[in-house]
């Protein structure tokens, strides 16, 4: 289990925590959040290279937050790789297995070549050994970085954004490595990003970070259906999120502040403060839909505006309040929608998360 | 925009650039024109020059290589972290690029002369600062030193500090990750620095004269036969170290530009 016990961080001003996160040997964890919520703070500190102000990190039972980072046995790997450039494929990865100078005489340096060559096979790199990191694609640094990270035997691997600088082929097949290297090897992952695709394309387990505080810690489904907080929600892209309150005398209803209400399934929880839908849960409905203003959850609004984002698009109606709705365009097509017009909603009760 | 105006612009910095590169070259091509055919052989036959042409190197050669072993490690500190009094140390570094160098010389024989408080300690050693190697060597360290501790420092600050975090997370240690990972990539920068400081160290006056008038280095040399028997006699010294000094800095560029094939390969 690797643990983090009222960690404290203070940088520059900004201040991370007190937060408690434990995550499984085996587990792919993610710490999710937007740019500038503390993550690679929170990264750098497990890692021993940035002092925390208060709390603790354990990885397997040891109190590592005042060893020094070359004694805790953890794997870094940045968002660029960082390679060293002075050095070249194998060199970089003999670092990591203990070449005491990068060209180390003799058989010190034989010795190593079996442990090279076995790192450079699991992470594809085999063909580049010779290369310099200045010749490799972000893909191969990627993937060069990781061998180098895994050498010495990490009982943890941290990722600081490691897809985020690589093309969509690359990704695919780092991706796949990363996966494999949890699943099949056990080793524990803690994997920092602020996109959403690569954090699900990976990870097992999910712990959203927003302005330097842990707001939730779950499954996938758990954060991108059920968020904790408004904060949680926003971060997910649930782009509706409105101040609400129960109905008096029927709590499965919430009244939202800016008029209307929305049934939920099941009454709402103690306190709640608001109601969150997801844009791709709204379905829109031409104008002469039967169930206008009958159904359950069925709202007839005016499109203010159409956000076209390639296969899928955003209309925005104005029902009021203003909803989102997610749009393929083949629905986009099929229904004439442009801003002007009439239109239904439907808001199924189940997609309606009172936070 | 029109089509001229980038040529027009191209064409003033040219000109610029040429009547500057002129104001530096033609002084000394003067000098080497006006020594006559033959001076170098005839120079280095004057056991005078050649003595002081030797002491006026080494002495700078051990004052770089003292600023190397203390002045690397404070550039690297200045470098990577933030203190209190970290902007003073950075001016007081600097403080001797703007002292008038014989005020320097001055100031260091109100400490290291005779009756100067660190002199009169090291009196009784055999250690003494005037009119010995030691402050020449002295007076070139306090004047140059800037010029390797701010090149350090620099280039230090341009290594992403992130290389020796993951160097940390391999099993480094502070000093292996400075060692093995950020100097490898900072060298040439040192050395830049260096050689800097060793150029400046080498054509300094002021301060030498003050603290060790004797023995000569070469500027001290070359002022004295201008005053004692004219512009021809001080013209070998001073085109001997023009061309010492010319060489050495174009040996050393050689070494710290990268060749076009190791650039291509994408060494530092």
């Amino acid at each position: 289990m690797i643990s983090l016990r009222a960690l404290a961080i203070e940088a520059g001003g900004f201040g991370v925590g007190p937060l408690d996160l434990d995550v499984p040997v085996g587990e792919y964890a993610v710490l999710l959040g937007p740019s500038g919520a503390g993550k690679t703070l929170v990264l750098e500190a497990v890692a021993g290279i940035r002092p925390v102000r208060t709390g603790a990190v354990l990885i397997r039972g040891e109190d590592v937050t005042r060893m020094p980072a070359e004694r805790r046995g953890v794997g870094l790997v940045f968002q660029d790789g960082l390679l060293f450039p002075h050095l070249t494929v194998a060199q970089n990865i003999a670092y990591g297995l203990g070449a005491a100078w990068p060209a180390w005489p003799g058989r010190r340096r034989r010795a190593l070549r079996p442990g090279v060559a076995r790192l450079a096979a699991e992470t594809g790199v085999t063909e580049l050994l010779d290369r310099r990191p200045a010749t490799l694609s972000g893909g191969e640094r990627q993937r060069v970085a990781l061998a180098r990270a895994l050498a010495p035997g990490p009982r943890l691997l941290l990722l600081d954004e490691p897809l985020s600088a690589v093309d969509a082929d690359a990704r695919e097949g780092l991706q796949d490595l990363l996966r494999r290297l949890s699943v099949d090897d056990g080793l524990t992952v803690l994997h920092v990003t602020h996109d959403l695709g690569e954090a699900f394309a990976v990870g097992g387990l999910f712990a959203v970070l927003v302005a330097g505080r842990l707001q939730q810690v779950g499954a996938l489904y758990d954060v991108l259906r059920r968020p904790a907080t408004v904060e949680v929600a926003r971060f997910m892209g649930a782009r509706n999120v409105f101040e609400a309150r129960p109905v008096p005398g029927d709590s499965s209803r919430l009244a939202l502040a800016p008029g209307g209400t929305l049934r939920i399934s099941g009454p709402a929880p103690a306190g709640v403060r608001h109601a969150v839908v997801r844009p791709d849960d709204i379905t829109v409905l031409p104008e002469k839909y039967p169930s206008i203003g009958v159904g359950e959850n069925v709202l007839a609004g005016r499109v203010r505006r159409v956000i076209c984002a390639g296969a899928t698009s955003v209309v925005e109606v104005d029902v009021p309040p203003l909803f989102r709705a997610a749009v393929s365009a083949r629905e986009l097509e099929a229904l004439g929608i442009e801003p002007g017009i009439m239109v239904g909603l439907h808001v199924p009760a189940a997609a309606v998360h009172a936070v | 925009m029109s089509g001229r105006r980038p040529s027009l612009f191209w064409a003033a910095c040219a000109v610029a650039g040429a009547l500057l590169v002129a104001f530096v070259v033609l002084p000394a091509a003067s000098m080497i024109a006006g020594a006559g055919a033959g001076f170098l052989g005839e120079a280095l036959r004057q056991g005078d020059i050649r003595r002081s042409l030797w002491l006026t190197v080494s002495a700078a050669l051990i004052a770089t290589a003292i600023a190397f072993v203390v002045g690397v490690p404070l550039a690297y500190v200045l470098a990577r972290r933030d203190f209190v009094g970290k902007r003073a140390i950075e001016g007081l570094i600097d403080l001797p690029i703007v002292f008038p160098h014989t005020a320097a010389g001055i100031a260091l024989l109100t400490v290291y002369g005779r009756d100067g408080m660190v002199g009169r300690l090291l009196a009784p050693f055999g250690i003494s600062f005037t009119e010995t190697v030691a402050g020449i060597v002295l007076a070139m360290l306090f004047v140059s030193l800037p010029f390797l501790v701010d090149t350090a420092r620099e280039t230090f600050a341009l290594v992403d500090e992130r290389y020796e975090h993951v160097a940390r997370t391999l099993g480094s240690s502070p000093g292996g990750a400075f060692l093995r990972v950020t100097f490898p990539q900072a060298w040439r920068g040192v050395l830049a620095g260096a050689v800097l400081m060793w150029g400046r160290g080498i054509s300094e006056f002021g301060a030498v004269v003050i603290l060790a008038y004797n023995p000569k280095v070469i500027s001290v040399l070359t002022f004295e036969r201008f005053e004692g028997f004219g512009l021809r006699a001080a013209q070998p010294p001073a085109v001997l170290i023009v061309i010492v000094a010319f060489v050495v800095f174009l040996a050393v560029r050689a070494v710290l530009l990268p060749r076009r094939g190791r650039l291509r390969k994408g060494a530092p």
